[in-house]
């Protein structure tokens, strides 16, 4: 039997054994005691409990009942070390108590605080999460608040938009009102004035009768006054046509010289002292104008005149020259008077007059240059002055030398020129160069090209080279010229199919329709309506009418399967006769002709077409099993649009060419006419 | 017309009571739902705080003391309590922000965090914007802290005499900041123990309510 040493626990055992008094007093301990807990008899258990486990140890050392079954824990410091331990008490006699304790392990204590801290500190970090979500709720509340409140600053802007449009509209409606009446009491006042002047020059000329001194004294004032007058109407008259836009454009092209050298005639009579020169200089550099030269010159005019009005002695000087960028700048500078620096930005007003003694004996209009820079700015330029204070004034006028207009205009021309492939070509009778910008504007990549034409003649001229697919026509345009060309159009068998749209600023509806228009519309045009009746219109165009021309039942027979389920509609004829007849009454698109007929050769037959208008332009391709001579060919090649041998006849051949004729015609349909040709 | 259902009366002490048990028996659902049923009889969160969990922790407290449970019973019962608190916080009735900014610590040494916990509750309930460090927060990040966040307040906690020095110490290192002047105000349990302690440290004592510790806050705050 096994009996091993007691001293064999020693190092294992963790229990501690002690016996103190109620003071906590150790009376006794065991080894042990004295190791873990580093006390002797005589230290008091009070020094060494843990802060805070006091009353605990007070409540142990004043308890009464034997506690062997109660187990009190105890906190208590060794050195720096907290260590737990659970004692059970017995009170011995002599009211000493026996104390046996037990270490709880190290680890078990570190690992329960462990995870108090763990637990408290994930509490920690829920709460820091929370924290942050809130704070996240409450910026996008903030981003939604802000938001709303961006909603709502629209809204205002878009009703602040509102209220200026229609602000806009009244003003703009209300300046209408202003120029039309201005247009018209200065028209009704001109014609009094003629008479006044008339009448005056009449009895000044004496030929009713001699006057006596008095008499010629008051006519000349009364004619110097209409005089005056007169020309207070005519500029008035100039100002409100400028501002309603209509002053239109008469666009030439001039060397600078020859305007210069014209000026110079012009204006030499307005000198009416030797004391001041006018200098009008040859141009520094090579400048060719293409704008409106009688603006131009009554731009210089105006200030010439203006200049020789403030200047007693010295020079009136006129030069021009290129400043780069496509622009020239003509200069008019006087050695006068000059502008007092606070009128300067003020000189342009419409009856604004330096208060100067000179002005008071020098009545103008006030007109003058509020006019001229109006014409500046129509001719797509500026004008502007520099001036000191009686040394003199120098007013600039810079413009490009090529209108705006014009080079937008030839770059229509250029674009019109080339219609892109499927596009439907509409020709457009307008002569306001502004208004076509319009409409090419408008129907810009719609599918619809427009081919500008700016007069009837031009219109006519086109279409003998094209065939339109509609035609929009403004008939303010040379008045009656424009009527004729809507009554030709729509009487000629060959185009009175063709669609024509009427637009006008006046009433004339009835008029229009009468005389075959499709379409009437009032300006100001609408690009929806435009479209959408243009679509219309043009749709009547989509089939194509094919008219072939052979003598051969098969042949016929041939072409017709061939193009069936095209888009393609077929009509027949079996001789020359025939076929002209169908021609001229079914207005073909074009025409498949073969080449060798009984009775009428294909040169009688396209010579009978090209001799009437009604089917001149009737696209003809030459459908023929025979081998061409050289001269035929020739011939043909010159007259036909297109040249077909039956042999090679297939679906594809056939279609492709009749489009590819009928886009070379300015009817073609699109579709992959590329495609069809690269597959011949 | 339909009234809402009127909560059948219950007096806190009531809950408190089934609380400590369910904490005792470290049952943490029984301890939600004790909770929860207070809510719902008409307890305000403020009331779980101060007259549900703070009494029960007390009691905690005194049964170790008593030696009728053990550490790890104590351990298990505060773990409970961080856990109702934890899921009461999203819910605080919050009022709306008062621009005031405050940073609430345990000092070093001290792992008792639940009335640090509480009184960052309390004053978030009030409007202010809290940073809670938690327990047993080193000096130095404390200060460090503190001169990044600049809060118009710090609150600092301390339960046991024996944190007094870590107490000590961190209200000096507060005062040496050199930033523009800040309030700072203790509380806690340690104040009970040892009352003259504000006037010892030249600071505001708030004790261990924490509806008193706000009211105070809000006063020498001006909010």
């Amino acid at each position: 039997m096994l009996n091993p040493p007691d001293r064999a626990f020693e190092g294992l055992s963790r229990e501690v054994h002690l016996v103190a008094d109620r003071e906590g007093k150790v009376q006794w301990l065991d080894d042990r005691a004295r190791r873990a807990l580093e006390i002797e008899v005589g230290s008091s258990l009070r020094e060494i409990v843990a802060r805070g486990a006091e009353e605990k140890l007070a409540g142990l050392l004043a308890a009464t009942d034997d506690s062997a079954n109660t187990t009190w824990e105890l906190v208590v410091c060794v050195g720096k070390t907290q260590i737990v331990l659970a004692v059970r008490m017995h009170v011995l006699p002599g009211d000493l108590l026996a104390l046996s304790g037990s270490l709880v392990p190290d680890d078990y204590g570190t690992a329960l605080a462990q995870l108090g801290s763990a637990l408290s500190e994930m509490a920690g970090l829920h709460r820091e999460t929370d924290r942050q979500q809130r704070e996240l709720l409450r910026r996008h509340e903030e981003l939604l608040r802000l938001n709303r409140e961006r909603r709502e600053n629209d809204k205002a802007v878009v009703a602040l938009h509102a209220e200026i449009d229609q602000k806009d509209g009244s003003l703009r409606a209300a300046s209408d009102v202003k120029v039309r009446l201005i247009a018209n009491v200065t028209h009704e006042l001109r014609t009094p004035l003629n008479s006044i002047l008339g009448l005056t020059k009449l009895l000044l000329s004496r030929a009713d009768g001699e006057l006596t001194a008095e008499q010629e004294t008051q006519l000349s004032f009364i004619k110097q006054s209409t005089e005056a007058l007169y020309a207070l109407v005519d500029d008035l008259l100039d100002v409100s046509k400028l501002e309603a836009g209509e002053a239109s454009l008469h666009v030439t092209k001039l060397p600078g010289v020859e305007l210069m050298a014209a000026l110079r005639g012009m204006m030499r009579p307005l000198v009416t002292t030797d004391a001041v020169e006018l200098v009008v200089e040859e141009p520094r550099d090579q400048v060719v104008l293409e704008t409106d030269d009688g603006k131009v010159a009554q731009i210089l005019r105006n200030l010439v005149s203006n200049a020789l009005k403030f200047t007693d002695e010295g020079e009136v000087r006129v030069s021009l020259a290129a400043c780069g960028d496509g622009e020239a700048s003509f200069e008019v500078s006087d050695t006068g008077v000059g502008i007092p620096p606070g009128d300067i930005d003020r000189v342009f007003e419409e009856f604004f007059q330096v208060d100067h003694p000179r002005q008071r004996h020098l009545r103008g209009t006030g007109l003058g240059l509020a006019v001229s820079r109006h014409l500046a700015e129509r001719l797509g330029g500026s004008l502007t002055v520099r001036s000191e204070l009686g040394k003199g004034s120098t007013f600039t006028l810079r413009i490009p030398t090529k209108h705006p207009e014009v080079t937008e205009m030839d770059a229509l021309s250029e674009r019109s020129r080339e219609v892109a492939p499927g596009a439907q070509p509409i020709l457009v009778v307008e002569d306001d160069r502004q208004t076509l910008f319009l409409y090419e504007k408008y129907l810009r990549g719609s599918g619809f090209h427009v081919l500008p034409a700016r007069s009837v003649d031009e219109a006519r001229a086109m279409m003998e080279k094209i065939r339109p697919c509609a035609i929009v026509l403004d008939v303010m345009l040379d008045g009656e010229a424009t009527w004729s060309f809507l009554r030709d159009l729509k009487s000629n068998p060959r185009t009175q199919d063709i669609p024509a749209l009427v637009v006008t600023v006046t009433k004339g509806e009835e008029k229009a329709r009468a005389l075959g228009a499709d379409e009437f519309l009032v300006k100001p045009m609408d690009r929806d309506w435009l479209l959408k009746k243009l679509r219309s219109l043009a749709r009547v165009r989509d089939v194509r009418t094919v008219l072939v021309v052979d003598d051969d039942d098969v042949a016929r027979y041939l072409v017709r399967k061939q193009l069936e389920g095209s888009e393609f509609l077929i009509i027949e004829a079996s001789g020359g006769e025939e076929g002209i007849h169908l021609a001229r009454t079914a207005h073909p698109d074009v025409m498949f002709l073969d080449f060798v007929m009984p009775g009428m050769s294909a040169f009688d037959v396209i010579d009978e077409l090209k001799r009437d208008p009604a089917t001149r332009s009737i696209p003809i391709i030459i459908h023929t099993s025979k081998s061409l001579a050289d001269e035929e060919r020739k011939r043909l090649e010159q007259e036909a649009s297109a040249i077909l041998s039956k042999q090679s006849l297939s679906r594809e051949i056939a279609i492709s060419r009749i489009r590819e004729v009928l886009q070379q015609a300015g009817i073609g349909k699109n579709g992959g006419d590329k495609r069809d040709r690269t597959n011949e | 017309m339909t009234l809402a259902p009127v909560p059948s009366p219950v007096s806190s002490s009531e809950i408190a009571r089934r609380y400590l048990e369910a904490q005792l028996a470290g049952d943490r659902r029984a301890a939600l739902r004790v909770v929860d049923e207070g809510r719902a009889a008409g307890l305000e969160v403020s009331d779980i705080h101060l007259r549900v969990v703070q009494p029960a922790q007390r009691e905690v407290g005194r049964l170790w003391q008593e030696n009728r449970i053990t550490v790890a019973q104590e351990h298990l019962a505060t773990s409970i309590s961080q856990l109702v608190l934890a899921r009461l916080y999203p819910d605080l009735p919050r009022e709306a922000a008062n621009g005031k900014s405050a940073i609430v610590a345990c000092v070093d040494g001290e792992h008792h965090d639940l009335g640090a916990r509480i009184g960052a509750d309390f004053l978030e309930m009030a409007g202010f914007d809290v940073r809670l460090l938690g327990a047993n927060v080193p000096l130095k990040s404390l200060l460090q802290m503190v001169t990044e966040v600049r809060p118009h307040v710090v609150g600092l906690s301390a339960s046991l005499t024996y944190h007094v020095p870590a107490l000590e110490l961190a209200v000096r290192g507060l005062r040496e900041l050199p930033i523009a002047p800040f309030n700072v105000v203790v509380g806690g349990h340690v104040l009970e123990v040892e009352p003259d302690l504000g006037e010892r440290l030249g600071v505001d004592v708030v004790g261990t309510d924490a509806g008193a510790m706000v009211a105070h806050v809000r006063r020498i705050l001006s909010c």
